[in-house]
């Protein structure tokens, strides 16, 4: 690490910065903008954001970039409801522009054919509303540069983001100049995308003109810090949602391998840092090599609870299979947490509704266990739940009026999606090429583990009546404990057995046959299922009532694809193997695997290779995701003792990493109780 | 056939041997090491552990026993009972099929990772008859491996050798009347199985529990280095203390009770191994 690295990485660990800024929770700009038309005001809020702005450059900084202001104004849109614009949970297509400067992007308006359409002149003027405002703040930052005598970011800011970027450093600045921007216009969950593979030109034409891998690896670093220092304001849910999630590595259509050069910096450099931001996503296949998880087993050791593994030999098909074109599924990345998008040209949303597997089995359970003559009976009364409950999902979500009609705005975001600029129509008018919904699917393994035990129960052992059952569950078990027990007790999934894994399987396919493909009403989009559970494995479970796997009611479900938390599980072994009996690639719009392995597991290199081995053979067995997070249980516990002691400690908690202290008990609890597997 | 008495099955153990193992661990052992951190492995009895940490004291556990049994005490059906999951039944039995059946589903990924069955323990080969039907049983599937104290009859020793792959020997303390007073038997027949295995060709590893001023002192550590120089041993693995060790005793109704200073940080004399010209690795 260099000595200016050191600098920013000790600036931003203080965090006085933070002293700088202002906290302008009352700006609302609601009343001013009444008589802006309605798919203007999030450009002339953006502007006046901007314009309240002013330079904020870190002393050890050459990226700057950094908000003054903590809030975005409020305006309202058509139907008089206060918003502060949104949007986002996509990648961008940032290279494009960073490849041809502002004015070329300029140039292309004008050059455009449909820019004299008088339906779409409003469209391109906002479009050049809002360069007017990314050069005016621009200029604003290169007058502060050099009067600070920050000289290499004024002489970067003489040149982008007006013209294209000549070096990975002014790349860098470019692509951060562009996210503080659709920041200000209240974007939060912007992902990174493939960084290694669309900035990967600029890091070979560096290398070629004599710049050393080390000045790249610092520039790379400060680049990494520049992403930690405003993270804390992009919030989603909770602290650490922030959606910057870069993505590496990955195989083309003719299978190689497209790891590089800057795959390994990255990985290298948020090694050095530990550095929650940006989380680290490693595509892999069957042919991905053991050093590359044996190296991404020490950053997993950081306990940043990245990278995350995805599966090319199950996403891309599952892409493809849902209408993608090969070259958009081979392209996939990831969304603020699991969602598996493809960057550049989609305007998807990945995470509308969630398949509450748990609430259907259960209203099927209530309504009809008691007339069931046996068990297949109650399956297909469960599994004809879940269709209706797809049915729900869809009627539910299905835009009321003609698409792109009423509340939409322009946003500043259709300039980064490639097709908008073309035709001439924001990606809320079906500028975009994708419009397709994800859908969670939450609680799978309760859900399993629930008719597993009345199959055993009720109709192999005959040991309880559906009634008294039913009993039980309307107690919450009170007076039931013994049976409760027996349920739990019952086999689980997680354990690799055949039963309960057959199970799952059946409601998954109920899910996805009943969802997947479906039109979702939004310029030909249709519908993806998936396997996370977002927020709902804690929301949707307290709202649940007692379940047959012996839950109490409004205990939290397992968190995405997982085992239910107080399963006993056999170990890692079992887990992964329960976990990959379903075809993946029907229901891969996201959700991990989520597995914890003690820090003990890592203690030397030998159990790094092996942590490396468990994560080759959950992606050999043909898993599509998983989240591997190094916790040490008594560490936690004494945080939620002495949090003062334990300020870094980063873990992920669903989708994204967090710092434990910061979070809410309830899911600090979760954290701890999800099973750790020991040495 | 024999049964077999296990208290737990590890599915990814990671330092028990080449690979990803899956390591059983055996009921019952010979000997009464000061140290052991696995005082559930030591009877052959099947116990019932309760832990401590987080009781609620509601008297389920004992309840069922007085239900059960006529007078208030800890039964197997207890476990079930806790509504805190802190009892448990250390001590399965099982056939040699049952366990190999369990080991079967995972053969797959153990092998892909060059690894593994461990059998440890308690000491696997008080139960050599039951080991040996297994191993035999995983002949050509995996590699098979045991960990061992080595105090066990040196015909059984070489019985059961034949159906191994890999051994991870102990080797606590060369003097007797040291071993006698800290593992409560004689090292003599330990010694003399270690010569067999050496002898064998079988790849085995020898490894040590330091325990701070009982065997890290020089004198034990150069006797143990010649010694497998003399028999032609050139790896070993050094196991430091761990101040964890006396955590399961109370589950137990036992108490911890040392002899040595467990603040010591045990010496590693690692320069002793390597002027032997033996490996030498501390985990």
């Amino acid at each position: 690490m260099t000595e200016a690295v050191k600098k920013a990485l000790a600036e931003l660990r203080t965090g006085e910065y933070k002293k700088e800024r202002i906290n302008n929770e009352t700006y609302d700009m609601t009343e001013k903008f009444v008589d802006t038309p309605n798919e203007l005001r999030s450009i002339a809020a953006l502007e006046d954001m901007l314009a309240h702005e002013t330079p904020n450059i870190l002393k050890n900084d050459i990226f700057g970039f950094n908000r003054r202001n903590i809030n975005t104004p409020y305006y309202c849109n058509s139907a008089g409801r206060k918003i502060r614009g949104g949007g986002g949970n996509l990648t961008p297509n940032y290279i494009h522009t960073i490849e041809s400067g502002f004015e070329g992007i300029l140039k292309e308006i004008a050059e455009n054919p449909n820019s004299g359409d008088s339906q779409k002149v409003v469209f391109y003027n906002a479009m050049k509303r809002f360069i007017a405002a990314v050069l005016e703040i621009s200029e604003q930052y290169r007058v502060a540069a050099e009067a600070s005598g920050n000289a290499r970011l004024a002489k970067a800011l003489a040149w982008v983001p007006r013209k294209p970027a000549r070096s990975f450093y002014e790349a860098c600045l470019f692509f951060k100049i562009i996210i503080y921007v659709l920041r200000c216009a209240n974007m939060v969950h912007l992902t990174l995308g493939r960084f290694d593979q669309y900035m990967y030109e600029y890091y070979k034409k560096d290398i070629a003109r004599g710049v050393s891998r080390e000045e790249l690896l610092e520039t790379l670093e400060l680049f990494f810090i520049s992403l930690n220092v405003d993270g804390d304001l992009y919030i989603g849910i909770q602290q650490g949602d922030n959606g910057q999630s870069m993505v590496l590595g990955g195989y083309d259509k003719d299978g190689n391998d497209m790891y590089n050069e800057l795959s390994e910096l990255c990985m290298e450099a948020s090694l050095e840092l530990s550095l929650i931001d940006p989380k680290i996503n490693l595509r892999v296949n069957k042919t991905t090599s053991d050093s590359r998880y044996e190296y991404a087993t020490k950053l997993t050791k950081k306990g940043l609870g990245f990278p995350q593994y995805c599966n090319d030999d199950i996403v891309v098909p599952f892409l493809i299979a849902h209408g993608y074109e090969e070259k958009d599924a081979l392209d996939y990345t990831v969304a603020a947490c699991w969602e598996h998008i493809v960057p550049n040209c989609a305007a998807d949303t990945p995470n509308k509704g969630t398949m509450d597997f748990p609430g259907a089995v259960n209203r099927a359970v209530h309504e009809k266990l008691t007339s069931c003559a046996d068990f297949n009976e109650l399956m297909r009364h469960a599994t004809a739940a879940i269709a209706e409950d797809c049915d729900a999902i869809c009627e539910r979500f299905r835009p009321k009026g003609a698409p792109g009609t009423g509340n939409s705005h322009y946003s500043p975001l259709s300039l980064f999606v490639d097709g908008c600029l073309e035709k001439g129509l924001d990606l809320s008018q079906g500028g975009a090429k994708y419009y397709n919904y994800g859908c969670h699917g939450a609680g799978i393994a309760n859900a399993a583990d629930a008719l597993a035990a009345i199959k055993q129960v009720v109709f192999d052992e005959k040991a309880v009546t559906p009634e008294e059952l039913l009993a039980a569950l309307d107690a919450d078990f009170v007076g039931y404990e013994e049976l409760q027990n027996r349920l739990l007790a019952c086999p689980k999934m997680g354990n690799n057995d055949g039963t309960v894994d057959d199970i799952a399987c059946t409601l998954m396919d109920a899910f996805v046959n009943n969802l997947s493909g479906k039109p979702n009403g939004v310029y030909g989009g249709i519908w993806r299922a998936g396997t996370g559970s977002a927020m709902e494995y804690i929301l949707t479970a307290r709202k649940c009532p007692a379940t047959a796997d012996g839950r109490n009611a409004g205990k939290p479900y397992g968190c995405s694809f997982s085992p239910a938390i107080t399963t006993r599980l056999n170990g890692p072994l079992s887990v992964i193997q329960s976990f990959t009996k379903f075809d993946m690639k029907k229901i891969a719009n996201g959700g991990p695997l989520t597995m914890e392995v003690h820090d003990t597991v890592f203690r030397n290199a030998e159990g790094e290779k092996k942590v490396a081995q468990l994560v080759k053979a959950f992606i050999h067995l043909g898993g599509h995701q998983l989240q591997l997070n190094s916790i040490n249980r008594d560490r936690l516990l004494d945080a939620q003792e002495h949090p003062e002691d334990h300020k870094n400690l980063i873990v992920r908690v669903w989708g994204w990493s967090g710092y434990f202290c910061e979070l809410d008990r309830e899911y600090q609890d979760h954290v701890i109780k999800r099973t750790e597997f020991m040495v | 056939m024999p049964n077999g008495r296990v208290f737990s099955i590890e599915e990814f153990s990671t330092y028990d041997g080449p690979g990803i193992r899956m390591t059983v661990f055996l009921k019952g052992c010979p000997l009464r090491c000061m140290w052991c951190h696995n005082p559930e492995g030591q009877r052959f009895e099947t116990e019932i552990a309760r832990s401590p940490v987080g009781c609620i004291s509601c008297g389920a556990c004992f309840n069922k026993g007085a239900e059960l049994t006529g007078k208030p005490s800890l039964v197997p059906e207890s476990a079930s009972v806790c509504p805190r999951s802190l009892v448990r039944v250390c001590g399965e039995d099982m056939s040699p099929d049952e366990l190999c059946a369990k080991i079967e589903k995972n053969i797959a990924i153990l092998n892909m990772s060059g690894g593994g069955v461990t059998f440890s323990g308690g000491e696997p080969l008080c139960q050599a008859e039951f080991v040996l039907e297994c191993l035999t049983w995983l002949r050509g599937k995996t590699s098979r491996a045991i960990q061992t104290c080595g105090y066990v009859k040196n015909d059984i020793f070489t019985r059961v050798l034949t159906e191994c792959d890999y051994v991870l020997y102990d080797l606590k303390l060369m003097d007797d009347q040291k071993h006698k007073h800290y593992t409560g038997v004689s090292n003599e027949m330990i010694l003399q199985n270690y010569r067999t295995l050496a002898a064998s060709g079988i790849n085995f590893i020898t490894r040590i529990p330091l325990i701070p001023t009982v065997n890290d002192t020089a004198e034990n550590l150069s006797a143990t280095a010649q010694f497998m120089r003399e028999v032609g041993a050139d790896r070993i693995e050094l196991l430091p203390y761990n101040k964890l060790a006396g955590g399961k005793y109370r589950m137990l109704g036992r108490d911890y009770v040392t002899d040595f200073d467990e603040a010591v940080t045990p010496q590693t004399h690692m320069e002793i191994f390597t002027k032997y010209e033996i490996e030498v690795k501390v985990l």
